[in-house]
């Protein structure tokens, strides 16, 4: 992990995760296993989550002065990015990148298809792809 | 985790293939009353369509050009090369964009601009100052002393009372005249475009330069004096001229005038660069540049831009 209190962030997510479960503890048939699947699960969110943080920071630090967002508003802001960030999780990149011009640049489907090189037929699925995905994540 | 029942999944497919048909413009009278007949027929349908919006919504709410460089940053689902990378490399772009946007000494300044930004400020005693992209100074009129924090200006004095620029390499003093001092972590250049300029550096015997000359101040003191063209137009006038400059070194300086991270291939490097390019829209410059060399501009977002050596098309 690089670091002992990232570690123990993350061990006491595990057991957080674990009593916040659905199933019961007692009724696990290999606990030890359990816990590896859920502590490797959270391992991997940890650096997704840290490489949204240093996109992000960057992103902040290249602002000009008088469009920077409060300090308040900077962990609302990365609170919902991380959220969205891990709604979009498991989408192929062109998927991914297609709905992200879509939603937050007001692209048209034309220009998405222009800029990927694929057709507007190929954009469409990957909405509604990327739309289904989203909508069972948060189900 | 319990899946959900085959009919929301059903209703939740429904509903994103609609709003992706509505969205490609390619959407008939019939298919919206299609749409809302569909929607009207089933809780379960409704249910799926408001859930759709309200993902919508939680998009348009974001600041554009921040949520898109933090969501679609390069390869967000490469975890393996992330866990090697984010020990050590990962880490610097971000201290050093930082550490590059956000001296302290900046903000206590008087004046400012950002990174991209030009000023033109008139001073109270008739005089005027210029600052170039991410530049900051300290004015102090009643002492008649300016002091670059950092960056470029240019200082245009008219009167006889001078005005003294205060460097970390040396002093330059104006009277009747004009001059442009550049500050770097190693040095600073001075130019002077009319009249004549004495110049103290921190080691060594003051000097005067004149109208057409240049020197660059360094903590060892001044190196030689040299000739550059006063008419040739630059940032003053908003204009970046290249002539058969390589292209590295262009993009140097290009960059910055660029807020976010610019990058490009090192084979780049010695390509040679000749025009004069408007810098009021950097974006523009890199799409000229790619009409006149063989490179690709790849543009993830406004503040993450990479150049690459053109493929060969077989």
């Amino acid at each position: 992990m690089g670091n002992a209190c990232d570690a123990a962030d993350l061990s006491q997510d595990t057991f957080l995760r674990l009593l916040a479960s659905s199933q019961r503890i007692a009724d696990l048939q290999e606990p030890r296993a359990y816990l590896l699947t859920v502590g490797k699960r959270l391992v991997s969110n940890f650096y997704q989550r840290r490489s949204l943080e240093q996109a992000y920071l960057s992103a902040l630090a290249s602002l000009p002065e008088e469009c920077a967002p409060s300090p308040e508003q900077r962990w609302l802001l990365l609170e919902t990015l991380q959220a969205l960030d891990e709604l979009l999780d498991g989408l192929p990149r062109a998927v991914r990148r297609a709905f992200l011009w879509s939603q937050l640049e007001g692209l048209t489907y034309q220009q998405i298809a222009e800029r990927l090189s694929v057709s507007e037929r190929t954009i469409k699925r990957y909405m509604a792809q990327a739309y289904e995905h989203c909508l069972l994540v948060d189900l | 985790m319990n899946s959900p029942a085959a009919d929301v999944r059903q209703a939740v497919r429904a509903a994103a293939q609609w709003l992706a048909l509505l969205e490609s413009g390619g959407a008939t009278d019939q298919d919206r009353a299609n749409l809302q007949r569909w929607r009207d027929s089933c809780r379960s349908h409704e249910h799926a369509w408001q859930k759709a919006q309200a993902l919508r919504q939680r998009f348009a709410d974001l600041p554009p050009a921040l949520a898109m460089s933090s969501l679609d940053r390069p390869d967000p689902a490469r975890r393996v090369v992330l866990k090697r990378a984010l020990g050590a490399v990962a880490l610097v772009p971000a201290a050093w964009l930082i550490s590059r946007q956000l001296p302290l000494d900046v903000w206590r300044a008087d004046l400012h601009t950002a990174t991209g930004e030009r000023k033109q400020v008139p001073l109270a005693d008739g005089s005027v100052l210029q600052l170039n992209t991410a530049s900051a100074v300290d004015v102090d009129l009643p002492s008649h002393r300016v002091k670059l924090v950092e960056g470029e200006m240019s200082l245009k004095v008219p009167g006889a009372s001078p005005l003294m620029i205060q460097t970390r390499f040396g002093q330059v003093t104006v009277s009747q005249g004009e001059a442009c001092v550049r500050q770097g972590s190693r040095g600073c250049r001075v130019s002077v475009f009319s009249g004549a300029v004495q110049l103290q550096p921190l080691q060594g015997a003051a000097l005067t330069l004149r109208a057409g000359q240049q020197v660059d101040l360094q903590a060892a003191g001044a190196a030689a004096i040299q000739a550059f063209d006063v008419l040739q137009p630059g940032w003053r006038e908003g204009v970046l001229m290249a002539s058969n400059q390589p292209l590295g070194e262009f993009l140097r300086e290009l960059d910055s005038y660029r807020p976010g991270v610019l990058r490009w291939a090192p084979e780049l490097e010695a390509l040679r660069v000749t025009g004069s390019f408007r810098l009021d829209d950097t974006d523009r410059i890199l799409a000229l540049l790619a009409a006149s060399l063989p490179l690709e501009v790849q543009m993830r977002t406004r503040y993450w831009v990479t150049l690459t050596p053109r493929k060969k098309v077989a």
